[in-house]
């Protein structure tokens, strides 16, 4: 529980930064984890993210993205890149929203997948997904779903992997998702996710504080809470995973200015969604921002750099061949013997 | 090639498959996103219909819509009489 409470305040933390409507990144697994924790019961009751508003700005991105985005393909790629760790194949695939589209770019025969899901919040997204794949022959048999990641309509048991690169921060309950993501996955199935991590776009963040300060007299909350890395592992535990590993990432992306950033962050469906969120971004605010950023963080060649931090999390559902640890208490020699017998040996 | 032909039937609708409007492979691993119980096809409406919470889901332009918030709920008596019901489908075929 400490590790909640932990979070909660996190999280409490983090609500009283600025946030702009311009202003974007979030990742609900502090939020969720310190929230749900008291009762553990998930359910999404605690409502951070307007989820109907971020199936819009998808339909926007789904339009205003571009054929390959660098950032998204490098994180897809290096995702999955852990499909090829692993000796198993996995014929059975889904596809969860965020940057499908880049991993089904990066995908490339690996994994041994054969059938592939693709799913997301967003009809319009979907569509565009199906566009390039009639466009891309290589023989995969792929279906695609309208569908939210906090229902997923998928079946128990059934998938052999579920990957989700840069969506599900958005979820008001984390937990909870990647709980029915265990449920979707056949035993020994390998669940692999990519979520955006608390030092995502801090350039930005503290821009946006100051020119709120500087202009409005005052800061209002911009940008999403995001997961921190310690409640990655805690989060896969959660969600009953076995084998957890988690790993970050630093991604830094130079921009021209501010403002392709945020058009960056557009393309990607990445603006803010928050329930809280302030409606209101007026223009000198704005420009504001836009020039302290250039002037704070602007390098020698007049480029901007905004840094992204992806968390990589692997886990894997239960099955008796994989290693576990005995159960406390069931050793049947003590250490103290065990250093009577070889700890004499070597003096 | 032939699968890129297969798939390209499929999108059109007209291959279709054991599933309806959707190919049966995908059928097999949908369920409900509320009760995640079994889906059934509906071909009169073209929709996906979740028994156990009377609610049906659409199936726009070959891709279903298994978003909570775009399924519409069954009226009871309507769903017995013209809202393919089992029986009523199994009479008319």
């Amino acid at each position: 529980m400490a590790t909640g409470l932990a979070a909660a305040t996190a999280r409490r933390r983090l609500l009283h930064l600025p946030r702009h409507r311009w202003a974007y990144l979030s990742s609900s697994a502090a939020t969720t984890e310190g929230l749900d924790g008291g009762d553990g019961s998930g359910g999404g009751r605690v409502k951070i993210f307007d989820r109907d508003l971020k199936r819009r700005h998808r339909d926007r991105a789904a339009w205003a993205m571009g054929e390959t985005d660098a950032l998204a393909d490098a994180v897809a790629d290096n995702l999955l890149d852990r499909l090829e760790d692993c000796r198993k194949a996995f014929p059975s695939a889904l596809c969860l929203g965020g940057s499908a589209g880049a991993v089904r770019r990066s995908l490339r025969g690996r994994g041994g997948i054969e059938k592939l899901i693709m799913m997301d919040m967003s009809a319009d997204m979907v569509r565009k997904w199906r566009e390039m794949e009639n466009a891309t022959d290589d023989g995969l048999e792929t279906h695609f779903v309208v569908g939210d990641e906090e229902y997923l309509p998928i079946k128990e048991s059934s998938q052999d992997t579920v990957i989700s690169c840069l969506g599900l921060h958005w979820t008001n309950d984390l937990p909870g998702a990647m709980i029915q993501c265990r449920l979707a996955l056949k035993p020994d199935g390998l669940f692999l996710a990519a979520i955006l991590g608390g030092e995502t776009l801090k350039e930005l963040r503290i821009a946006c504080t100051i020119a709120q300060m500087e202009r409005e007299g005052g800061i209002s909350p911009r940008m999403s809470p995001l997961a921190q890395v310690r409640d990655a592992g805690n989060l896969l535990t959660r969600a009953g995973f076995t084998l957890p590993g988690v790993d970050v990432d630093r991604y830094t992306v130079k921009y021209n200015s501010a403002l392709e950033l945020v058009e960056h962050l557009r393309a990607m469906g990445e603006t803010n969604a928050l329930f809280q969120r302030n409606p209101i971004l007026k223009k000198d605010t704005a420009l504001a921002t836009a020039a302290i950023y250039q002037s704070m963080f602007g390098l020698e060649d007049g480029t901007v750099p905004a840094t992204f931090q992806v968390i990589y999390m692997t886990g894997w559902k239960e099955h008796p061949s994989q290693q576990k640890a005995k159960r406390r208490g069931s050793a049947t020699v003590s250490f103290s013997d065990l250093q009577k017998q070889f700890g004499s040996n070597q003096n | 090639m032939r699968r890129t032909a297969a798939s390209l039937l499929r999108h059109s609708g007209i291959g279709g498959g054991g599933g309806g409007g959707i190919p049966q492979a995908l059928a097999d691993a949908l369920v409900c996103p509320l009760s995640k119980k079994p889906l059934r096809y509906c071909e009169d409406s073209g929709s996906l219909v979740s028994d156990a919470v009377g609610v049906s889901f659409p199936i726009v332009d070959g891709i279903p819509c298994l978003v909570p918030k775009d399924g519409k709920l069954l009226d009871h008596d309507q769903d017995k009489s013209e809202d393919c019901g089992a029986e009523d489908s199994y009479h008319r075929h």
